[in-house]
C-alpha cells in the first residue's frame, strides 16, 4: 500500500492547474455563465491539443490511453478551478463508446472526440425526475433500418452545442431495466429541438424534444433492450469522476475560506481567531479528508478492474453531501461578501448543487448501496 | 497510488480473523463490549487471556521496528485491529500497546525501551494513564499534581481522575508538575510508575451506564524513581503530545461498527414493522446506507493514517481528525440503530435484548471516545491551529 500520488499524477495535476489558471480565470467563468454556448471553443481546442479529450481513449483511436486513476486525479484538479462546459460529460460518455461501441462506432467517433471535434452528452433524465429504469419512457420504435424516437429529455448537459447524444430510450413495453436501449444520436438530426433551461449553476442543461427522429439501427450503443447495463457503466465511472470534480471544488472552498478568515479583521483580530468559526473550518477540513480517500479507493479499484459499484456509489453519495455542506459553509463564513454575484464562493455553491444530480443523486446512490450491503 | 495489500498482509488478516473468531466463542456471558474488560473480574480475566493468545503470535508488537520484535508494518496492526473490533474482543491493552509502546519507540531512552517493550509485547504488564485532574481537563497543561525531585527519585503528590482501568493496571504513565517556577508547557515531567507503589489509592467512579471503567487516583508521597522519566525532565508536555497522537489515531473502537452494521442489516431483514420487513422501508434503507458510506470513509482514512505512520508522516491534525470522525460515527450509528429498533432501542444486554443490546451499549458508550483523549472540541482546536494555521487562542 502506498497512498501517495505517482510522479505522473503530480505532473498531470500541475499541468491542469497551470493551464486553467491561465485560460479560465474566475472572471471568464462568470462570463461563460452568460454566454449562449456556455463554453469556450478556443479553450476546448487547446485542451484537445494537450490531449485532455483523449486521456481515456486508447492509443489506436488517437487517444492517450491513460489509466482511470490518472484521469481521476486530473479531473480533481479541473474541479478545483471550475471549467464551464461539456468536458466531464464528453469524457465520461466516451467510456460508453470505448466499452460498448462497435468497431465502426469507435473508428468514427473516438478520433473526433480526441481531436476536440465531437462534444458528447447523455440524454437520460425525463420530466418524472426519476433515476431508475422506470423513469425511462422516451420511445424508440424500429422502422426499416432506423429507429424512430419520440419523447422529451431534460437537464441534458450542453445538448445545444453537442455533436452526439447518448439517448436512453425504451424499445420494449414495460418499465424495467430490460427494454432500455442506448442510441448514439447525431445532435443535428431532424426533429430534435433543444432549449437551455435556467439552472442554479448556469451550466447549459437543456430540454431536448425528440419528434419522429430517425436514428440508423447501426447507432444502437451496446445491445438492443440491454442498454441499462451500459448506462450502469456510465453511472459507475461518471460517479467517480464527477465526485473527483466535486472533491476538487470543495478543496478550493476550504482553502479559500481559511485564507479569508486569516485576512478579514473584525473586533481588532482576524475572524479566524474565533472558535465559533475555527470549529466550522475544522469540520470542513475533516469532511474534505474523509471524502478524499473514499474517492481514491474507488478510483484505484476502477482503474484495476476490481468491481467497485458499491464504492463508486458510496463516493458519490458521500461527496454529494460533503460538497453541498462545505460550499454552504464557505458562503456563510465569508459573510456578506460571500453572497454577492461577483464573489467566487457562490460559484462553488451553485456547482455543488448542480453536481449532486449528475450520474445519480445522493438518495439514488444510497439505494444502490443499500442493495449491496445486503438489505433485502 | 496503491491500496493493494501484500500477500503477507492478506495472509495475516486471514489468520487474525480466524484466531479472533475462536476467541469470540470464549467470551464471558456478561461481556458487553470494551468496558467489560475493566468492569468485572471475568471481563478482566478474558482480556488477559486474549492478550496472552495475541502475545504468543507476536501481535501486540505489530508495527514496531524489527529490532524491537515487530514487523515494521503499521498496516498489519490495522488489520489486526479490524479483526479484533469485528469480534468485539479485548486483549490489546489500549494504554500499553496502543499508546505507551509507540511513544517509547519515538521518545524513550534505550533503557526504558529494553525494560518495558518486551513486557508490553508479552502482555505481562497492563498500563493506565494518570493525566486529567479535577481542575485540569481540557487545559491539561495547567495540572497541579507535583513531583519534587529528591536525588534519583521524585516525590509525587496530588489527585488524578478519569483513570480508565487504574483499578486493574499494573503500571501507569503519568504527567506531573516538576518545576512550579518554569513556564507553562516546560514545567511537566512524564514518569512511569508501578501501581503497587505505596501512597497510591484508587477509588472507582461509576460510568453513566453503571459500569466500573474509570477511577480517581490519589497520590500521597509516592516515590517514583527518576529512571522512569520518558523524554526530558520538565519537558513532559512534548511527550504528552507524542502519545496523544498515537492515542487519537487509534481506530480500534470503530471497527466494531463493521460488525454492528452487518448486525443492523440482519435485524432489518428479519424484523417486520407495519406488515413488512424493516428493510423494505425506504427511510431505513437510506439511513443504513448512509452509515455504510461513512464507515467506508473511516476505513479508508485508517488506511491512509497507517500509510502515513509507516513513513513517519502523520501530523497532529490527522490524528485529531481520525478521533473526531470515528467517535462521532459511533454516536451516529447508535442513534440510527436505536431509532430503527423502535422501543427495543433501550433494552440492555440480556435475554430480552435484540442485537445483543449492542446499540443501547454504544448509545451511552460513545461518550468515552468523544470526551476522552481531549474532547472533540479540543481536537477541532488542534485541527484549526496546526492543520489550518488559524490563530491560536490565548
Amino acid at each position: 500500500m502506498d497512498l501517495r500520488f505517482t510522479e505522473q499524477q503530480e505532473i498531470l495535476k500541475k499541468s491542469a492547474r497551470d493551464f486553467l489558471t491561465k485560460e479560465c480565470p474566475k472572471a471568464r467563468v462568470r462570463e461563460l455563465a452568460k454566454d449562449p454556448k456556455g463554453y469556450d471553443p478556443a479553450v476546448w481546442q487547446k485542451m484537445a491539443e494537450l490531449g485532455w479529450l483523449g486521456f481515456n481513449i486508447p492509443e489506436e483511436y488517437e487517444g492517450m490511453g491513460y489509466s482511470f486513476e490518472d484521469l481521476t486525479m486530473h479531473i480533481e484538479e479541473v474541479g478545483k478551478n471550475i471549467l464551464p462546459g461539456p468536458y466531464i460529460s464528453t469524457v465520461v460518455n466516451t467510456f460508453a463508446i470505448v466499452e460498448a461501441g462497435t468497431d465502426e462506432q469507435k473508428k468514427d467517433l473516438l478520433p473526433k472526440i480526441s481531436n476536440g471535434n465531437c462534444i458528447l452528452t447523455l440524454a437520460w433524465f425525463e420530466e418524472n425526475g426519476q433515476f431508475d429504469a422506470s423513469g425511462i419512457t422516451l420511445k424508440a420504435v424500429s422502422k426499416g433500418n432506423d429507429y424512430v424516437l419520440n419523447g422529451t429529455k431534460v437537464l441534458v448537459d450542453s445538448a445545444h452545442v453537442a455533436d452526439y447524444m447518448i439517448v436512453v430510450a425504451r424499445t420494449k413495453a414495460g418499465s424495467g431495466e430490460d427494454g432500455v436501449t442506448l442510441f448514439l444520436v447525431d445532435a443535428k438530426s431532424a426533429g430534435i429541438k433543444t432549449e437551455v433551461m435556467p439552472t442554479i449553476a448556469h451550466d447549459s442543461l437543456c430540454e431536448v424534444v425528440f419528434k419522429d427522429v430517425a436514428v440508423p439501427a447501426k447507432n444502437v450503443l451496446g445491445k438492443v433492450d440491454k442498454g441499462w447495463a451500459v448506462l450502469q457503466t456510465i453511472i459507475r465511472k461518471g460517479s467517480i469522476l464527477k465526485s473527483a470534480e466535486s472533491l476538487g471544488g470543495l478543496t478550493t472552498v476550504v482553502e479559500m475560506t481559511v485564507a479569508y478568515a486569516k485576512e478579514r479583521v473584525q473586533y481588532d483580530r482576524p475572524i479566524g481567531a474565533f472558535q465559533a468559526l475555527q470549529h466550522k473550518m475544522s469540520d470542513m477540513w475533516m469532511t474534505m479528508g474523509t471524502s478524499r480517500y473514499l474517492l481514491y479507493e474507488a478510483a484505484w479499484m476502477e482503474s484495476n478492474d476490481i468491481p467497485c459499484f458499491k464504492e463508486a456509489s458510496m463516493s458519490k453519495a458521500y461527496i454529494n453531501e460533503a460538497y453541498k455542506t462545505i460550499a454552504a459553509l464557505g458562503v456563510k463564513l465569508h459573510g456578506g461578501i460571500g453572497t454577492s454575484y461577483d464573489h467566487d464562493a457562490p460559484l462553488y455553491f451553485h456547482r455543488a448543487k448542480a453536481a449532486d444530480t449528475v450520474y445519480g443523486s445522493t438518495d439514488f446512490h444510497r439505494e444502490l448501496v443499500a442493495q449491496q450491503i445486503g438489505l433485502k | 497510488m496503491d491500496f493493494r495489500l501484500t500477500d503477507k498482509q492478506i495472509e495475516h488478516r486471514k489468520e487474525c480473523y480466524k484466531v479472533c473468531a475462536e476467541l469470540e466463542k470464549k467470551k464471558p456471558k456478561n461481556w458487553v463490549g470494551f468496558e467489560s474488560q475493566f468492569d468485572n473480574d471475568e471481563g478482566w480475566a478474558f482480556h488477559r487471556y486474549c492478550a496472552k493468545e495475541f502475545a504468543k503470535r507476536g501481535w501486540l508488537s505489530l508495527g514496531w521496528p524489527k529490532e524491537y520484535g515487530g514487523t515494521g508494518d503499521m498496516m498489519e496492526k490495522v488489520l489486526f485491529a479490524e479483526a479484533r473490533g469485528y469480534y468485539d474482543l479485548a486483549g490489546s491493552d489500549i494504554f500499553g500497546v496502543s499508546m505507551l509502546a509507540p511513544t517509547l519507540l519515538a521518545a524513550g531512552s534505550e533503557e526504558l525501551k529494553k525494560e518495558f517493550l518486551p513486557k508490553i509485547a508479552s502482555a505481562e504488564l497492563m498500563f493506565c494513564e494518570l493525566w486529567s485532574e479535577p481542575n485540569s481537563g481540557s487545559d491539561l497543561a495547567g495540572l497541579q499534581a507535583s513531583a519534587v525531585r529528591k536525588g534519583d527519585e521524585f516525590i509525587v503528590n496530588g489527585q488524578k481522575t478519569w483513570n480508565t482501568g487504574a483499578h486493574r493496571a499494573d503500571w501507569a504513565f503519568g504527567v506531573y508538575k516538576s518545576d512550579p517556577n518554569a513556564k507553562k508547557h516546560h514545567n511537566l515531567t512524564f514518569i512511569l510508575c508501578d501501581m503497587k507503589t505505596p501512597g497510591i489509592t484508587v477509588k472507582g467512579i461509576p460510568y453513566m451506564s453503571g459500569t466500573h471503567v474509570y477511577n480517581e487516583v490519589y497520590l500521597d508521597d509516592v516515590h517514583m524513581p527518576a529512571k522512569y522519566i520518558v523524554g526530558q525532565e520538565n519537558e513532559g508536555w512534548a511527550v504528552v503530545n507524542v502519545l496523544a497522537g498515537f492515542e487519537r489515531s487509534n481506530l480500534d473502537m470503530v471497527y466494531g461498527l463493521v460488525r454492528g452494521l452487518e448486525d443492523l442489516v440482519h435485524f432489518c431483514n428479519e424484523n417486520n414493522r407495519g406488515g413488512q420487513p424493516l428493510s423494505k422501508d425506504p427511510m431505513v434503507r437510506n439511513k443504513v446506507a448512509d452509515l455504510a458510506c461513512q464507515l467506508e470513509a473511516v476505513r479508508t482514512l485508517a488506511y491512509r493514517v497507517a500509510d502515513q505512520q509507516n513513513r513517519n508522516e502523520m501530523g497532529l491534525m490527522d490524528a485529531a481528525a481520525v478521533k473526531v470522525f470515528a467517535s462521532e460515527l459511533m454516536e451516529k450509528y447508535a442513534h440510527v440503530a436505536c431509532d430503527i429498533m423502535g422501543p427495543y432501542g433501550q433494552v440492555k444486554h440480556s435475554k430480552f435484548a435484540k442485537m445483543n443490546g449492542a446499540p443501547e451499549y454504544t448509545y451511552q458508550g460513545c461518550f468515552v471516545p468523544i470526551v476522552s483523549m481531549g474532547t472533540n472540541e479540543i481536537q477541532r482546536n488542534i485541527i484549526a491551529w496546526y492543520g489550518l494555521g488559524l490563530p491560536r487562542m490565548k
